[in-house]
């Protein structure tokens, strides 16, 4: 042609164009290819513009398009899909899936990766429905979503933590919590706290060396990355989400036993009612403590949020409030939070972004042990009414009491004991604790946190070239925590008793990043690769001021004191890493990942702060092979293994976390202080007395250690993905090793030296287990959808070396009760030890068995294990471990029509806890004296009685099995409800907990609850706050 | 162009990074060694340190260390002089141990006393080998001088009450355990402690009586001759003349006998570690433990029937300032309470257990040195390896002694005095002094004295009971180190 036909061609098309590029409106419906249901929430999008939407609950869409205009149908684990319009008004279309929905993108730190090409030990859970799970804490949702990992809730107070282990327990350091990394930026483990799950997109745990140690030094507990909402193009969307429920506490039966059922046993067995049984019915109270204290609670949440933005710029921004009243008396959690993330392309090769996330919490706590209050007995009545005020003896030292007055046990010495309805008959000590009423000092003391935490980035990122990035990142995250503890006037009825303290901590902790990316094909190969650097600091403060001296309880701040005093010091820690990683793949047939990473740290010593964190990975996709590429039966199989180094600086000498249950102001600056620089020698006050004066000089506190390393784990990890009969059955196996060495330990050494004890590298942990994770769609049709997915998770736990401590024996527990624990190599790192059970003392010789409700003898009889006739130190043995062998978890999810239905069942078995609340509840304290029988003998072999606490009578099984989550949900289509210019809306109901099945030994609240303490004398609780059950309604709207 | 520019920013932010300072932060809320001891001042504030190890703590707790304030357990309670409120041969209790010589390497104050006196030694290493930092050569000096005298002090006594000791004379790490398992000859270990005494007698300035003095440094240095091996008798008597003779300060014996213990920093005091009571961390607990159940024992450290005896009979008016008959025991066996460490000079009413304050914290400085004791280690170095003297010199000081106590004195040209005298002597006037027991073996009399008293008391002494344990703990590290440690003979390995 020469240039004027072309010329004419031009204008024809034009013309023609002009002519045919009429708006219109198409609508269709977007299904899958495999079973022809339809899809919703499908990106479409009208190519090279900012128009587009999602597809609703229906997979149908609707959308104004011009002809020639081309539709791009997106869709994570399927095909995308490219429809150019002609004249069509109406589009079915159809996606095929992805290769077994295996090119998902999973973080895997410092970047992202297929799916089909991973090598490491990932597991992804996506936020389908856990933020419809009534909980006030992201990672209460995680329970049983994740195999290999361990969500225990060890303290069931509303806000409190749950222990997360992730392949079981590995460091002595104290710390074995695993890295918590929320959209890149490394934060405290306490910012799970004031997340809010309606904001996540996905988690990602890390589980394996290999994956981990990309993280280095912070890798050793394993990793879970946390993705949260990004803002999407298009139509700018609102969500908004709430749900509201009760909350019940699961009580105990074992400690629920009322005066009644105590009247009732002696009956049954054909006594006659004990005198104080008698008297103690008179008082006209009759209920267990944990009536009063488990008094039930309300969760409520509401998020809102706004998501848009178009192809340059994306943002999302939300607001969120929960209020989360637990099941005990005055324990409570309110958050309050706000998010803003937006990312922007300035242009082709510049991008820019910045994310934000404060939250403020408030938590009032539960402010006494529980078992400590709620060992009371069940006749104790709160308050004296002029009812109750008739039982104490005027003529008494109690006789000034008056109505409204707290009541207390040793106040009612009265009864009518003879029938003559005179209440006039003394009988003392009916009680067992002349303490102050247990309502009185949980709701006459005050303890809250109020917590300020933020976290947020500024990135920039540069195409250099096609493949290649460059990325600068500043992130932070700042923490301002107070905490309170007022005890007031009454609470232990003493005003001069009443005291406050205040605890102010702040941490701020930021971090530079700086990374190239480079991802690029050639031919068959596909190579990904990253370096960069990355430096942190975190700066630390601490105080405490303590008042005493409160007149009344007017002003309850430190403000009120007449004398206070307090401490208050800062640290830092510093460090510096040089991170590299290459991922090849070929044909993505064979994978192959390796990384290195470098970490300095200012805590050890000048020679030793850097430590070397190596790690390699291989896989083989073997469906790809020839020989399975046209397998109708396998449709994916994938063999991995890896093998990494991690490590860990977290020391924990002395400190104590203060979020613990429980803990106050054990920190001081002598121990955190040592914790932070280990490789110092520290100085103190050293004072002396000269000519009569005090004169101070300094001296150490400890002794350095300029050789203090880097904890180190390695570990190996074979596994295998698979995918069969059309990908219906699903799943991966993994079995791990991980070993620790070079623990951080505070281990005794030569008095030479100047000290008894120094922080020292020693012992060898190890863990070892399986990873089961099988996903099936056992039904897909338009109409009825049925998944299952069951994950189980076996761990051995082995003390492999630990030097001279090995077979140590040391106690723990109360000041009063203090079982044995033993470490000994080859067996789990806790041990309890101690006698085991012989038999129960009989009742005959018990003194007055029948006085205090629900008693038990304090002792029994132990087994003579090897016989000699005496019972020492050689009748002892192991008698059981804390440490979960079995965890497994089995969802069922169905759709049938609107309407969807799930339900999880997750169980945990094989670890033992050590219940030392049965001390307290059994007032084994307070009735273990023996006397003659009827026959005027006394009991036989008392040489083997001894005190229950030393015994296998406490320790008990914490397997358990729980309904954790049901839901179910009805989505209103999208005919009804888009003439109100609703796209979405969503409700349903779920429960948590509704059934939880303990052994049949254990007489807890619940059997996850465990006390803080050192890894070494781990697993005893007192009785521990209780598991909670909640039934809640909720809804999601989204316009 | 650009990668370069992008490798430059990453090439500046390493070396930024790797910068030494970055990593290694300085802690702001505590000094420590390394960035501490940096002046002549603050290393003075660091010999503070080193005394406050010896004045040990008045807390109960085992994992604290009590310095100077057991040391009546490994020696006095060792000697014919003391023993528990209710001896009993059958007692296993660490304290019990002691008396009846049944002690074990698992002993808390033999541990305790190892490890106090280590810590002692520790704290002087550390402004030892921080003396580079002084600019002033006088000052260095005084500053050395005093360290050493401390830890020559220290070595002094744990190479008398265990033998042959790690050397340790320079601040060591935890991983050099070779250095801290290997037991040196003690002659090696007297080398380093005449070395560094003689240091303290060249150098010391101080004058005050709860510090190194220079009297002090020559009345321990002259004691040290006196046990070495071989002894140096004449440089101890040198010495012993130097610290009579001496006039800044001048000393001089209290005419009343009780003033000594009751009137802290006394004429006749040389060295005392200072206490102060009431105040934790600067009060001691012995005072308490040597009455009946006013501290956390029942009773120990009280009079044997033995020492009884010998100040009945050579006491002379000191005797009734040495002990007392405890008011409580009356009606059973005779039990008699050290009373030269009364808490705050206080008698403890009828029953002598009813104190005023906190007789459990309480102030009596520790007399380490005092005139009568150089007086008497004058005698004793001027009779040399004879058994007796007649030398005017030794006849005056010992005269001194005997006057003050209104004990018979002994005429020039005429007397002499006996060896079995002087160790008589010194028992009586420096009873419950914690000496005895290193008078003993310096006299080489603690064999067949303490034999004698064994049997005498159905107790289970042998001549290994003369050198303590290494303490068990240290043994069982020295193991898992390669460099295992011998136990001294006669104790468990």
């Amino acid at each position: 042609m020469n240039l004027k036909n072309k010329l004419a061609l031009v204008a024809l098309l034009l013309f023609s164009i002009a002519v045919f590029a009429q708006n219109k409106t198409v609508t269709g419906v977007v299904v899958s290819a495999t079973d022809n249901i339809p899809i919703p929430g499908v990106n479409v999008i009208v190519m090279n513009t900012t128009k587009g939407t999602t597809t609703d609950f229906d997979g149908a869409f609707k959308l104004d398009v011009k002809s020639g205009d081309a539709l791009q149908f997106s869709y994570i684990g399927f095909v995308t899909q490219v429809v150019v319009i002609k004249d069509q008004k109406t589009l079915s279309i159809s996606l095929k899936e992805d290769l077994a929905t295996l090119d998902e993108v999973v973080v895997i730190g410092y970047g992202v990766q297929k799916k089909s090409h991973l090598t490491g030990a990932i597991s992804k859970v996506t936020n389908e429905s856990l933020d419809q799970i009534a909980t006030s804490r992201v990672d209460d949702a995680l329970i049983g979503q994740v195999s290999g990992v361990n969500i225990q809730a060890t303290d069931g107070q509303a806000g409190a933590a749950p222990t997360i282990t992730i392949r079981g327990v590995g460091s002595m350091a104290g710390d074995s919590t695993p890295l918590i990394v929320v959209d890149g930026i490394i934060v405290d483990s306490s910012f799970l706290g004031s997340l809010n799950m309606n904001n996540v997109e996905s988690f990602e745990v890390l589980k394996d060396a290999a994956s981990s140690s990309i993280y280095g030094s912070k890798g050793s507990n394993g990793i879970i990355m946390i993705t949260m909402k990004s803002g999407v193009s298009g139509k700018t969307r609102v969500s908004y989400s709430t749900f509201t429920g009760v909350k019940t506490a699961r009580k105990s039966e074992a400690y629920g036993t009322t005066t009644a059922d105590w009247a009732q046993k002696q009956l049954d067995a054909g006594l006659e009612l004990s005198l104080y049984t008698k008297a103690q019915l008179q008082i006209g109270t009759d209920r267990a403590w944990q009536d009063v204290f488990f008094d039930n609670g309300t969760i409520t949440n509401h998020a809102i949020s706004v998501r848009g933005g178009n192809d340059k710029t994306k943002f999302t921004t939300s607001l969120n409030y929960s209020n989360d009243e637990g099941v005990m008396l005055r324990d409570n959690f309110k958050k309050y939070g706000a998010r803003i993330k937006v990312d922007s392309e300035i242009n082709d090769k510049f991008k820019i972004g910045a994310n934000f996330s404060p939250a403020y919490t408030e938590r009032v706590r539960f402010s006494e042990s529980i078992y400590n209050v709620a060992r009371h007995q069940p006749w104790l009545p709160i308050y004296h009414t002029e009812e109750t005020l008739r039982f104490v003896n005027q003529a008494g030292p109690y006789s000034y009491l008056q109505v409204g007055d707290y009541a207390r046990q040793d106040h009612f010495t009265v009864f009518d004991l003879l029938g003559d309805d005179g209440i006039n008959d003394i009988l003392a000590n009916i009680g067992n604790s002349s303490n102050q009423n247990p309502y009185a000092r949980v709701n006459e003391r005050d303890r809250e946190d109020k917590k300020f935490q933020l976290y947020g980035s500024f990135y920039g990122q540069y195409n250099i070239t096609e493949g290649l990035n460059f990325s600068s990142t500043l992130s932070g995250s700042f923490n301002d925590t107070k905490r309170t503890d007022y005890l007031g006037t009454l609470a232990r009825e003493q005003a001069s008793l009443a005291y406050m303290e205040e605890i102010v901590q702040k941490e701020n902790y930021v971090i530079f990043d700086n990374f190239f990316n480079y991802n690029k094909s050639f031919g068959k190969s596909d190579i990904g690769a990253t370096l960069g650097t990355s430096i942190e600091s975190r700066n630390f403060f601490f105080s405490t001021i303590t008042g005493t001296g409160y007149v009344n309880d007017a002003v309850k701040q430190i403000a009120g004191a007449t004398t206070r005093t307090g401490d208050a010091f800062e640290w830092q820690k510093r460090g510096i890493s040089y991170v590299s990683r290459i991922n090849y793949a070929y044909d993505s047939k064979y994978l192959a990942s390796f990384s290195m990473r470098r970490d300095g740290s200012s805590i050890f010593g000048s020679d030793y702060k850097y430590g070397n964190f190596p790690a390699a990975s291989i896989g083989w996709n073997i469906s790809k092979e020839n020989f399975l590429r046209e397998s109708s039966f396998v449709n994916n199989l994938k063999f991995r293994a890896s093998y990494g180094v991690t490590g860990n600086d977290r020391l924990n000498t002395g400190s104590v976390d203060p979020d613990s249950q429980g803990s106050t102001s054990t920190l001081s600056s002598d121990n955190i202080l040592i914790d932070y620089y280990p490789y110092l020698s520290l100085l103190a006050p050293s004072a002396y007395v000269d000519n009569g004066s005090i004169v101070t000089g300094f001296s150490a506190l400890n002794v350095a250690n300029p050789e203090l390393k880097w904890e180190r784990l390695i570990e190996i990890n074979p596994g295998l993905d698979f995918g069969i009969l059309k990908n219906k059955i699903t799943g991966s196996i993994d079995w791990y090793r991980r070993t620790s060495d070079q623990l951080l330990l505070p281990n005794p050494i030569s008095v030479t030296t100047g000290f008894g004890s120094a922080l020292v590298n020693l012992g060898e942990v190890k863990n070892e287990g399986w990873e089961l994770e099988l996903k099936t769609k056992n039904i897909s049709n338009e109409k009825f959808k049925w998944n299952t997915t069951l994950l189980a998770t076996t761990n051995k736990n082995t003390l492999v070396d630990f030097a001279d401590s090995a077979g140590q024996i040391t106690q723990n527990g109360t000041p009063s009760v203090q079982p044995e624990w033993t470490n000994i190599e080859g067996q789990p790192i806790s041990l309890f030890y101690g006698f085991v059970v012989d038999k129960e003392v009989p009742l005959e010789f018990r003194d007055r068995p029948y006085r205090h409700v629900g008693a038990e003898f304090g002792f029994v009889y132990v087994k003579d294990l090897n016989g000699d006739g005496v019972l020492d130190d050689e009748d002892k043995t192991v008698l059981g471990d804390p440490y979960p062998e079995l965890i497994w978890s089995f969802t069922n999810e169905f759709s049938i029509g609107n309407f969807d239905l799930s339900f999880m069942f997750q169980g945990s078995h094989g670890a033992e806890i050590r219940n030392l609340a049965d001390h307290y509840m059994f007032s084994n304290n307070n009735n273990v004296t023996l006397v003659a029988n009827s026959l005027g003998e006394t009991a036989p072999n008392q040489q083997f009685l001894i005190n229950k606490y030393y015994t296998s009578s406490m320790v008990q099984d914490a397997s358990y099995i729980a309904l954790r989550n049901v839901n179910i949900g009805y989505n209103f289509s999208k005919d009804v409800i888009s003439k109100f210019g609703i796209t979405g809306l969503k409700i349903y109901a779920t429960g948590q907990n509704l059934i939880y099945k303990t052994a049949d030994n254990y007489t807890g609240w619940n059997p996850e609850a465990i006390d803080k303490a050192s890894p070494t004398q781990y697993g005893y609780q007192l009785g521990g706050s209780p598991i909670n059950s909640t039934v809640s309604l909720g809804l999601n709207l989204d316009f | 162009m650009k990668y370069k520019n992008y490798i430059a920013i990453i090439l500046i932010g390493s070396f930024l990074s790797s910068c030494s300072d970055f990593l290694e932060p300085a802690p702001s809320s505590s000094l420590t060694t390394s960035n501490y001891f940096t002046t002549a001042a603050e290393l003075e504030t660091g010999l503070l340190g080193v005394y406050d190890a010896i004045q040990g703590s008045s807390d109960r707790d085992r994992d604290l260390n009590h310095g100077v304030q057991y040391e009546f357990y490994v020696t006095e309670m060792r000697s014919d002089n003391t023993s528990s409120k209710t001896p009993d041969s059958e007692d296993a209790s660490d304290a019990g141990q002691f008396e009846n010589y049944t002690l074990r390497s698992t002993n808390l104050f033999v541990r305790d006393y190892y490890s106090s006196y280590f810590q002692v030694i520790y704290r002087a290493n550390v402004i030892l080998g921080s003396l580079g930092v002084v600019t002033d050569p006088d000052q260095a000096a005084a500053i050395e001088a005093e360290a050493k005298f401390l830890r020559g002090y220290a070595y002094f006594n744990l190479v008398r009450l265990f033998g042959d000791l790690p050397l340790i004379d320079r601040v060591i790490s935890p991983t050099e355990t070779e250095i801290q398992f290997t037991r040196v000859d003690k002659n090696l270990i007297y080398d380093l402690i005449v070395s560094d005494l003689e240091t303290a007698v060249a150098g010391v300035t101080g004058t005050s009586k709860n510090r190194a003095s220079k009297a002090a440094a020559k009345s321990l240095l002259a004691k040290v001759y006196l046990s070495l091996e071989s002894p140096e008798y004449l440089k101890a008597q040198v010495l012993c003349e130097e610290v009579i003779n001496s006039s800044s300060p001048a000393l001089s014996l209290q005419s009343n006998f009780y003033n000594v213990f009751y009137s802290e920093g006394n004429s006749e005091v040389i060295w005392a570690i200072g206490y102060q009571a009431g105040l934790d961390g600067e009060s001691q607990l012995f005072s308490s433990e040597w009455l009946n159940a006013v501290g956390v024992s029942s009773g120990v450290n009280y009079a044997t029937t033995d020492v009884k005896a010998a100040l009945d009979a050579m006491g002379g008016n000191r005797t009734q300032y040495s002990y007392r008959l405890d008011p409580l025991t009356v009606t059973g066996t005779n039990r008699y309470q050290v009373t030269k460490y009364l808490p705050e000079g206080n008698t403890g009413g009828v029953n002598g257990n009813v104190f005023p304050g906190t007789p459990r914290n309480a102030g009596n400085d520790w007399i380490v040195l005092r005139l009568s004791d150089v007086l008497l280690m004058h005698v004793e170095a001027i009779m040399g390896s004879a058994n007796e003297t007649q030398a005017d010199a030794a006849l005056i000081s010992f005269n001194k002694v005997r006057s003050r106590a209104g004990m018979p004195t002994k005429t020039l040209g005429v007397d002499k005095i006996e060896k079995a005298e002087l160790l008589d002597e010194r028992r009586v006037e420096l009873a419950f002094e914690n000496h005895r027991f290193f008078d003993l073996l310096r006299f080489k009399a603690a064999q067949s004295v303490l034999q004698a008293y064994s049997d005498a008391n159905n107790f289970d002494f042998q001549s290994t009971d003369l050198l303590l344990p290494i303490p068990q703990n240290e043994i069982n590290l020295s193991r898992s180190s390669g460099t295992e440690m011998y136990q001294n003979p006669g104790f468990l390995q």
